[in-house]
């Protein structure tokens, strides 16, 4: 699946109908029956699009939109309001507090499709690839931008992936480009000269070739109002200068559905090794969480029954770490996987100073605990934990 | 003065007409006619509204939405529980089968959404004539037979339509303001 959307509504029909219009596209509909619920699942899975009523038992629409608008790691989920809440004046009351969109019921699932489509790339299932790539396959990026610089910045950054950068100067030189090559994602200064990016945007999206190609705009950060011409028009996504290439590389996975979970999750023979990166942002958490019970499945499947955790690379531990830790033993226990931990010292010495994780034993190195998992004492202590 | 004293019949019947058309018509593709308008202001007993149901055996699925701002309401919308359930299976895409299979929480669900589309509807009229007010969540109400009394300062505009032969009545209670 590559897009996914969360309906919050405590309506099963409208639930049911949101189903129903999405059912021919490539997303994957997550359902909530109140503020609460959809904030849990915004937090847990984080859907590409919200699908927001108002009124609703436990926590209303506009409650839920205000939190979701002060939490600094959901602010960014576009919300589209679909509720019979309309009037004026309250139309631009919740519209304030920041939505993309506004659907007052009665809808026609077209017109839903057409609102949604303008957030996220919508393709129905029969574009869809039947693959999906991996990180270690290769793709063309187009990227559309005036200053060399800022081209030159982007092929460094990322120039540990198999992906080609490939830099134009003018409309004119990225419609010949796209007329040989077309890229499989596109960045597009909204600095070029006469709103150039806007027009080769509308030019794409005509093209059977690259309507559905993700596009990117590149905007300056402070430029707010670019930024919301941007979504408005409907590009995949914002990239703000000064670029953050960590998070430009996450977004292109993401656009192009790219399989990541290499990147965490390797098999080796009698083993499936789960290795959390240094930087292990609650994105990158969410990201890991969610291929846990794919990756379980495989194993299992294909008759591992040990499992390695290695964490020897986080320089400290914290609690969204801790719970996926947690998660990530209880599926291991519930599937009679043998499991063994790797860590550094600083990590060793963190676990000790709390209570649920004092108990933790680890392995010197993924070497040992592959000669010893199952032997030695630390994978009998860690079952007992 | 009042603000329900100043909501006039005439803007009422446009009102509740207008929003039974937009989600009849959007929601299911047809669009019932108006068929006649009682108006009571006395707390009157009356069972259940709608045209030729006087037997007072036709079962009815009842959905009800209130309104709360400037203007205090409750709308009830009556379906004959036949149309009731092939709305249901307009709405969902579902086959009278999938329907059975489903039961009778489906069918609730269902008509207390499109009562909520309809009442919304009706009060964004009025919020967009100067009274703002919000919606409450739907109930539902099922039977026959049964009677619904207003509290004696409310309103009451019962407004009803028929499509295809089934029975749509809109019960519109007003209350009075402080």
């Amino acid at each position: 699946m590559r897009y996914k959307i969360l309906t919050v509504d405590d309506s099963k029909t409208v639930r049911i109908i949101v189903r129903k219009a999405f059912k021919t596209y490539d997303c994957e509909i997550l359902e909530a029956s109140n503020g609460v619920e959809g904030l849990a699942i915004a937090a847990k899975d984080s859907p590409d699009l919200i699908l927001l009523d108002v009124t609703m038992p436990v926590m209303d629409g506009v409650e839920m939109l205000t939190k979701l608008k002060a939490d600094a790691q959901l602010k960014g989920i576009p919300v589209i309001m679909l509720t019979a809440e309309g009037g004026r004046d309250n139309v631009l009351k919740i519209a304030k507090i920041g939505v993309r969109d506004y659907l007052v019921k009665p809808f026609k699932e077209e017109a839903l499709i057409e609102k949604a489509g303008r957030v996220i790339d919508l393709k129905p299932l029969s574009e869809q690839t039947t693959k999906a790539k991996s990180i270690f396959d290769s793709a063309d990026i187009l990227v559309v931008e005036d200053k060399p610089v800022i081209i030159q910045q982007i092929q460094d950054g990322l120039k540990h992936t198999p992906w080609k950068i490939h830099g134009v100067s003018t409309q004119g030189e990225a419609l010949d480009f796209c007329a040989k090559t077309p890229p499989d994602l596109m960045l597009m200064s909204l600095s070029l000269p006469e709103e150039g990016a806007f027009t080769l945007f509308r030019l794409m999206r005509t093209n059977v070739k690259t309507k559905y190609t993700p596009i990117f705009a590149l905007v300056v950060k402070t430029e707010t109002l670019q930024q919301q011409q941007a979504q408005t028009v409907g590009f995949s996504a914002l990239i703000t200068k000064p670029i953050e290439l960590s998070e430009l590389e996450a977004k292109i996975c993401k656009a192009m559905n790219l399989d990541t979970s290499q990147r965490y999750f390797t098999m080796e023979p009698g083993f499936l090794i789960m290795r959390l990166p240094e930087n292990s942002s609650p994105p990158v958490l969410a990201e890991v969480g969610n291929y846990l019970k794919p990756k379980f499945s495989e194993a299992v499947d294909a008759g591992h029954t040990r499992m390695i955790i290695d964490i020897h690379e986080l320089k400290n531990l914290h609690m969204g770490v801790i719970k996926l830790l947690f998660q990530t033993m209880q599926t291991c226990r519930e599937l009679t996987l043998q499991f063994g931990l790797v860590g550094n010292a600083q990590i060793i010495t963190e676990c000790k100073g709390f209570e649920d994780t004092r108990n933790w034993t680890f392995y010197d190195s993924i070497d040992d605990a592959k000669a010893n998992l199952g032997k030695s004492t630390p994978a009998a202590q860690m079952a007992a934990v | 003065m009042p603000a329900a004293a100043e909501i006039t019949e005439p803007l009422i019947r446009e009102y509740i007409t207008r929003a039974i058309a937009d989600v009849f018509k959007t929601m299911l593709g047809r669009v019932p006619n108006f068929v006649g308008a009682t108006e009571h202001t006395t707390g009157d007993e009356m069972s259940p509204p709608g045209p030729g149901t006087t037997n007072g055996m036709t079962p009815f699925v009842v959905g009800t939405v209130g309104f709360l701002g400037d203007v205090n309401g409750l709308i009830y919308l009556y379906l004959d529980e036949p149309f009731a359930r092939l709305c249901t299976c307009q709405l969902l895409g579902m086959t009278d089968k999938e329907l059975e299979e489903a039961g009778d929480e489906v069918i609730n669900d269902a008509i207390g959404e499109l009562t909520n589309m309809t009442v919304g509807g009706f009060k964004n009229g009025l919020c967009d004539a100067g009274y703002p007010c919000k919606l409450t969540i739907p109930s539902i109400l099922r039977g026959s037979n049964f009677s619904i009394e207003p509290i004696s300062s409310a309103s009451r505009y019962i407004y009803n339509f028929e499509s295809s032969g089934h029975k749509v009545s809109a019960d519109i209670l007003l209350k009075a303001g402080d």
